[in-house]
């Protein structure tokens, strides 16, 4: 167990003294009461946008691709572009579950459950683009590699796109195991509090017959080392093969061996953000500030200024090796199509570096890390500079790629590309506000191993230690006495 | 009814248990109870739920599946012995269209033309075609047909009418009665005309052509005693000279003219020669695109440019110039014509007569008589002269006119006073039209006969004296539609039928029956060789024409003027309704379903404010599909058109296509239904009769920007492979001949230096990739394509070829605005040069390279798309789903994805009204779609399409090779591009058969050839011959 002492200079990372009780009340009591009227603002606005999402797929599938703006030269414009967006969104999620986890990051417990079912939102919107951009969607099943009486017939390998398909399922699959054994224990708890039949008996199926037991505990334990271990290559190489959908081709702006590490800073970073925007609203919903404290999001703050920059310096390595490689068509589509200001894309260049590269930097600052609303609005900005980066590298590069004679009319989305956008905000927010309501937001039993060694009440009791020089402490058996109660529990 | 038989007491007495074993299973009855009482209440529910619920559920796998349900084809009762279903048959006739003939093949499928390809035998064509003669097959199945005759608009039989044009003429008095028809190149229905007249004293046959050779008629009367047109010799001029004539457009014979030309541009590169043209203009036309020089003027200056041209010829000074590059430039040819006596041709587009007469004497100066200038035989196809019909039209305002019938001619649209030949038709008593469509004029008169589509139609046709083409049905017709020539002879009060009356013509001439089913098997009746001659000419009336043309206005420096012109697919009209023509993109604009006003860019820049220098300005004009709306003001009439800028272009002058606005009756391609206007605007009215021809210049207009914008649908938006970052050279590679000369391997260096990095031309094959070559030593068969940049002139025959061969979808102006076009087949134009004015130009076909090492092939997750062991990209429509990575991964963007339902072959059937334009829904009528290639799969929403290389001929070919148990030849596969191209430009065939001509050509030209974008070793099997051009000095532009 948590065999750990903890220096009083690390700030606690549950406030305000709880105790176990008090610490399942404060999260499972949103579950059993009725929810508030803003919730319900919430969750029919997303259902909405879920329906106009809806409508949008459905023109879409029946009236044919070109409901969309897409043209001859721009094969892939908004479609491609929310994909890589949202896939890139859910990898906070698994970088604080899996990697934080290995490393023993005891902040990831205030944050990792919802962290994940944003990872697990996020995939299943992001799955919805490269579905729908079919033009037959009701031939998708050609890119399962099944036995069939069709030759046999087999998909690509040696495609990308076959890649992502089996990234992503992966990726949905483990990511889903990995949030639903952290949930079981939880569900256990809400079912053993349950005052109504109907509740004990849907959260006792949910968990699955969790009792508790030691050996529940020790194989939970060693399942959620397994899934991290699984997950944790992940993080890495599910953006590496979204990006080589564009490394592996031949287009300006496309090709580019940068594109696996690149593509991966920026998926934790916007992961991050997005995962800030939901946190600040969740915490301030729920009265969760003493679980998901000033630490947690100025922990992730250093993360994004980290990951930012790293894109920063990707973006300028682009732009020398257009430079330098002497490419006449990588020169022009990052000098030209890109970097210049008063290109037909420029404002989407430089809108990127404006919210990616430009404005993250203040976070170098401890004091803009722990203001709340600097983050929230920085986290939005974030998010939008991500989404400008994928459209740039798909719409810049494919707008003026090697012959002059395609080079494309201004490409802008119709209301049904915009509208299968909205949809799957609607799609993730009705997921998400019915987790809100319905799941432990936070890792209850998880907070509980971390209370009693880095919780405000276990750092005041252990506040009188501190002043016990070294020597006295390791020779009088305090130590030992505490850390074996700590232990005990 | 009582029972004879039974099978058991029971039965026989219809005892209760009967009844009841009736129930029991096995009693085999129809599958659904016939009563109108829902299933439940049937008499046996179970059994019906359960035969509900298994045909409910086989009927919704069916649906499910997806499988669009076939009709089936019913085989011929009694199969006539020739005919075997599913292979097609060739039939030679003649496409007429107005004066325009051209001998064709139709082929013929299951009884439907569904492709015109030229007739090899005509010495004229040569197995050449134009857009407009690709894209006739579809006039035949124009929903917007005439289906029957009717006395003022109402339906009536031949009888009926017949009757009462019998009389009508009957009571017409001494009224004379007039024959209006565009020009007639038919003898035999010359011969029926004039029997009509010798029925009717008084009746005349006037002959009006909406754009007519006028000019040129009266200037050859003038000085060769000749109103005629002889045969120009692009073929034996080394120096060519045109004002203005777009003689590989649309003057008088451009596929004659542009497979002579192209002789002249071809290159031997052991001994590299071309023949040198150069070409004065206002508005940039096809033939100017592909001059090796080109010098621009004012509309207004056409007189004195032919009058110096003449002066400088004779070795006088150049006078009456002001501009210095056209001074050089006129001297400049004159020095080239006089250095080439005897092989040098001077053109002039006009249409006006002084200005001919002078040309003439130029052509005089240059001896071009019976040696570029042919008078052994004299065009056919152009006879009309406008001041006939002017006075025609004062003659019928006076009411002298008893009856006027109308073929071919539609001057209530061409006419430039429509007013005055509308109103002065209303004084005609008897009105009548053969027009197949229900036009601008057909409108107006009382009665009307629909005649054949020449598919439909017995015929014939001397396109030039002594060379005859002839014409026969290949279909029933589709409609109650008659000859022309039928109703004519039967007023006329012969018996016979119009078929009696060509055979018994021209049997007489050709042999008997025997000799005329041969002539009609070939298509055509040639002279044996004629010798070239040369016409006595008279210079008398050249003094006069110059002091004439002398006493022309000059334009006011400041003003601006007006160039009608025709475009190639469009014409004068002729291809407005026609959806292949109307979106096959203008070679020189690029531009679909319109007309526009064209300005150069340096009136854009006065004019609209918009600097094509300026980067950011450049790039909003380009990628934004609206354009200024210019109100154009001249003579009392306004257009509103809008605007593009189109270098090449005088600065002082602009130009509108002639040809659109026209009345909605004539199809859903004319009309834009949602928006309520016609497509384009009509500019006959800026027209006028100066000295008795048509001038379609106009010395002052008043160009006024209104504000609005209005969208263009044009392919292409940027024009230049030169960037700020690097001249994208492999791309696109030209050169001058000088420079070919001084350096022919320059070319095969700048390749070389392209791979250098990656070993070299030798080794780039091999050394370009990790990978091992799977196309590497195929034995067998490697289809390959060269196309020759010098002889390619633009002129867009193949687009419509393909798009006809292909089942090619239509899209409609809306969808070509968003970039939905779907031809396989683009020719990509580029300028070059330094000056943005008057750049150079280069045509470029772009089709599927089928490249070896395919980017399109390895990115389709489900392998919808891969190679064949004959080097053909195969696209398996079928098995695609429609990610368009494969189109985003293809560097040259030719891959096309069906964006809507365009064919009507989708899964979700009839849901496309709204989404696509009428004219799309229209190509989908039962009628339109008669014209679809059985041959060729009819593409579905959501998949991707792309040049298949025509492999359905490819296999027919090969097939037809086994059968004969021989190997494949190169005659016996000519790709649909290839087949229509008028100057042979693109070869095709078995690069790994030694003997094939693509071998041949890349073997000789080793120095030329080269492929675009190389050095992505994508490994292309379309190879392309270097555009040279004619200009000695060297290295000057650059």
């Amino acid at each position: 167990m948590h065999l750990k002492y903890e220096s009083q200079l690390r700030e606690p990372l549950v406030s305000g003294n709880k105790n176990y009780h008090q610490v399942t009340e404060d999260i499972i009591r949103p579950i059993e009461a009725k929810p508030s009227k803003l919730w319900y603002v919430g969750f029919f606005t997303a259902v909405a946008l879920l329906m106009f999402g809806v409508y949008s797929v459905y023109r879409e599938v029946t009236y044919g691709i070109g409901q969309w703006n897409l043209n001859k030269t721009i094969g892939w414009g908004w479609d491609i572009t929310n994909f890589v967006w949202w896939v890139g969104i859910g990898h906070a999620g698994t970088l604080i579950s899996a990697v934080l986890l290995l490393f023993r990051q005891g902040w990831r417990t205030g944050v990792n459950r919802a962290a994940e079912a944003m990872t697990i939102f996020a995939v299943m919107c992001a799955g919805q683009f490269p579905i729908f951009h079919m033009g037959r969607v009701w031939m998708a099943f050609f890119v399962m590699p099944y036995p069939n009486s069709r030759g046999p017939l087999w998909v690509n390998f040696n495609s990308p796109l076959l890649w992502d398909v089996f990234a992503i399922s992966t990726y949905f699959t483990v990511s889903l195991l990995f949030w639903y054994s952290g949930l079981l224990p939880d569900f256990a708890s809400v079912r053993d509090r349950a005052k109504t039949k109907l509740r004990q008996k849907l959260y006792g199926t949910a968990a699955f017959g969790w009792s508790g037991s030691a050996k529940h505990w020790q194989r939970h334990e060693s399942l959620s080392l397994v899934l991290a271990g699984l997950s944790t290559p992940l993080v890495l190489s599910v953006h590496t093969i979204v990006s080589f959908d564009f490394a592996t081709s031949v287009i300006p702006g496309w090709h580019t061996t940068i594109f696996p590490p690149y593509f991966v800073a920026g998926a934790i970073f916007s992961g991050f953000a997005m995962v800030q925007s939901l946190l600040l609203i969740v915490r301030k919903v729920f009265a969760l500030e003493d679980y998901i404290t000033l630490g947690h999001i100025e922990a992730m703050n250093k993360v994004i200024v980290l990951t930012g920059s790293v894109v920063g310096i990707a973006y300028l390595t682009e732009l020398f090796m257009g430079w330098y490689s002497q490419n006449k068509y990588e020169g022009y589509t990052f000098w030209y199509s890109r970097a210049y200001l008063f290109s037909p894309y420029g404002w989407s260049y430089w809108g990127m570096m404006a919210c990616n590269v430009i404005s993250p930097q203040i976070f170098w600052f401890r004091k803009m890390r722990r203001n709340i609303y600097v983050t929230f609005f920085m986290s939005i900005i974030v998010n939008i500079g991500m989404w400008f980066e994928r459209f740039v590298i798909i719409v810049t590069s494919l707008y003026r790629d090697y012959l002059p004679s395609s080079w494309s009319v201004y490409y802008s989305p119709t209301i049904y590309e915009i509208g299968f956008y909205l949809g799957t905000f609607g799609l993730f927010f009705t997921c998400f506000f019915l987790f809100a309501k319905y799941f432990p937001v936070i890792a209850v039993a998880e907070i509980k191993f971390v209370l009693k060694t880095t919780g405000e009440n276990y750092k005041e009791k252990m506040g009188h230690l501190e002043h016990v020089p070294a020597e006295v402490f390791a020779h009088s058996g305090h130590g030992h006495t505490v850390v074996e109660n700590h232990g005990s529990n | 009814m009582s029972k004879q038989h039974w099978q058991s007491f029971g039965e026989l007495n219809n005892s209760d248990a009967y009844k009841q074993s009736v129930n029991d299973e096995f009693q085999e009855q129809l599958p659904f109870e016939a009563d109108d009482k829902g299933f439940l209440e049937a008499k046996h529910p179970r059994r019906d739920f359960l035969k509900f619920l298994g045909f409910s559920t086989a009927a919704a796998t069916i649906a499910a599946s997806c499988e669009i349900p076939f009709t089936k084809a019913i085989p011929f009762a009694n199969k006539p012995e020739d005919i075997v279903p599913g292979n097609y048959m060739y039939y030679a006739t003649t496409y007429v269209q107005d004066g325009d003939a051209v001998s064709v093949l139709a082929k013929v499928r299951d009884g439907r033309p569904i492709k015109i390809e030229g007739n090899d035998l005509s010495p004229i064509t040569k197995g050449g075609t134009s857009a407009r003669v690709q894209a006739s097959v579809l006039d035949l199945y124009d929903t917007a047909r005439l289906r029957f005759p009717t006395i003022d608009g109402n339906e009536a039989t031949f009888e009926d009418v017949d009757k009462a044009v019998a009389a009508g003429i009957a009571g017409l008095g001494s009224a004379p009665i007039v024959i209006l028809t565009s020009t007639v190149v038919s003898p035999s229905t010359k011969e029926v005309i004039a029997q009509f007249i010798a029925k009717h004293p008084g009746a005349k046959h006037v002959v009006y052509d909406a754009v007519s050779y006028s000019g040129i008629l009266l200037a050859n009367e003038a000085t060769y005693g000749k109103k005629a047109i002889p045969t120009y010799r692009f073929d034996n001029a080394k120096v060519i000279v045109s004002l203005a004539a777009d003689f590989l457009g649309t003057w008088l014979s451009p596929i004659e003219f542009a497979k002579q030309y192209a002789t002249g541009k071809k290159i031997d590169e052991k001994n590299p020669e071309m023949s040198k043209h150069i070409h004065f203009e206002s508005v940039a036309s096809l033939t100017g695109s592909n001059a090796d020089e080109r010098f621009l003027h004012r509309p207004s200056e056409t007189g004195a440019i032919a009058v110096a041209l003449l002066a400088a010829v004779n070795g006088q000074a150049v006078t009456g110039i002001d501009d210095a590059k056209l001074k050089a430039g006129i001297e400049k040819a004159a020095k080239e014509l006089v250095a080439k006596k005897g092989q040098a041709l001077v053109v002039s587009g006009s249409n006006d007569k002084n200005v001919q007469i002078i040309i003439n004497a130029i052509n005089e100066a240059l001896q071009a008589g019976g040696k570029t200038i042919d008078w052994s035989a004299t065009y056919n196809t152009k006879a009309g002269i406008d001041s006939d019909f002017a006075k025609l039209v004062d003659d019928m305002n006076a009411g002298s006119v008893g009856g006027l019938l109308i073929f071919g001619a539609n001057p209530a649209y061409t006419w430039f006073d429509s007013k005055k030949f509308v109103d002065g038709l209303k004084k005609v008593k008897l009105t009548v039209s053969f027009s197949g469509k229900a036009d601008e004029t057909t409108q107006l008169v009382k009665f009307v006969i629909p005649s054949n589509h020449y598919l439909e139609s017995w015929g014939d046709a001397e396109i030039k004296t002594g060379y005859y083409s002839l014409q026969q049905p290949t279909i029933y017709p589709l409609f109650k539609t008659r000859q022309w020539q039928d109703s004519l002879l039967s007023w006329s009060g012969a018996t016979g039928s119009y078929l009696d009356f060509l055979k018994q013509y021209w049997s007489a001439k050709v042999g008997g029956a025997s000799g005329w089913d041969k002539a009609l098997q070939e298509g055509v009746i040639n002279p044996s060789t004629i010798a070239a001659a040369a016409a006595s000419f008279n210079s008398s009336s050249v003094a006069g024409a110059t002091s004439a043309i002398a006493s022309y206005k000059k334009a006011a420096p400041n003003s601006t003027e007006l160039y009608l012109y025709q475009k190639v697919a469009i014409g004068a009209g002729e291809g407005t309704a026609n959806p292949w023509l109307q979106e096959m993109p203008d070679p020189v604009t690029k531009a679909t379903w319109d007309n526009y006003l064209i300005v150069s860019p340096a009136k854009a820049k006065t004019l609209l404010n918009i600097d094509l220098t300026n980067n950011g300005q450049a790039d909003a004009y380009e990628v934004k599909p609206p354009k200024h709306v210019v109100s154009i003001t001249a003579n009392g009439v306004t257009v509103k058109l809008p605007t593009l800028i189109i270098p090449g272009t005088h600065p002082d002058t602009v130009g509108i296509a002639l040809g659109y606005g026209r009345a909605k009756e004539l199809g859903k391609s004319v009309f834009d239904e949602e928006a309520g206007i016609s497509v384009g605007a009509n500019a006959f009215p800026f027209a006028s009769l100066a000295d008795g021809t048509v001038s379609f210049s106009i010395a002052s207009v008043d160009l006024k920007d209104t504000g609005d914008k209005f969208p263009v649908a044009l392919t292409q938006t940027h024009n230049i492979y030169n960037t700020a970052q690097g001249n994208r050279t492999e791309v696109m590679k030209e050169l001058t001949l000088a420079e070919f000369k001084a350096k022919p391997t320059e070319i095969l260096e700048d390749r070389e230096a392209e791979v250098k990095p990656y070993g070299g031309l030798e080794n780039y094959r091999a050394l370009g990739t990790i990978y091992p070559d799977s196309m590497n030593d195929r034995p067998g068969i490697k289809w390959g394509m060269s196309v020759d940049l010098n002889t390619c002139n633009g002129c867009g025959a193949c687009v419509v070829a393909c798009t006809a061969e292909n089942n090619v979808a239509i899209v409609g102006k809306p969808e070509v605005l968003r970039g939905h076009e779907m031809q396989w087949l683009r020719i990509d134009r580029y300028y070059s040069g330094s000056d943005l004015d008057n750049p150079k130009v280069v045509f470029q076909p772009l089709m599927c390279q089928h490249c070896d090492n395919a980017p399109c092939e390895n990115v389709c997750p489900v392998a919808a798309t891969n190679h064949s062991s004959e080097g053909l990209n195969q696209m398996t429509y079928n098995r695609c789903i429609g990610t368009r990575y494969c189109a985003n991964n293809c560097p040259y963007k030719v891959r096309r994805f069906n964006w809507a339902d365009y064919t009507g072959a989708d899964s979700f059937p009839d849901n496309q009204k709204g989404i696509v334009n009428d004219v799309v829904l229209n190509m989908n009528d039962d009628l339109t779609r008669m014209v679809l290639n059985p041959d060729v799969t009819v593409r579905s929403r959501g998949v991707i399409e792309k040049c298949s290389f025509c492999v359905q001929r490819l296999q027919s070919a090969k097939l037809s090779a086994k059968k004969e148990s021989r190997p494949l030849e190169d005659s016996d596969i000519k790709v649909a591009c290839q087949q229509a191209c008028p100057t042979n430009a693109i070869i095709f065939g078995n690069a790994n058969d030694k003997k094939s001509n693509i071998t041949t050509i890349r073997k000789d030209n080793p120095n030329r050839l080269f492929l675009s974008l190389e050095q992505l070793h994508v490994l292309p099997n379309v190879t392309y011959l270097a555009k040279v051009r004619n200009i000695e000095e060297e290295k000057k532009e650059a």
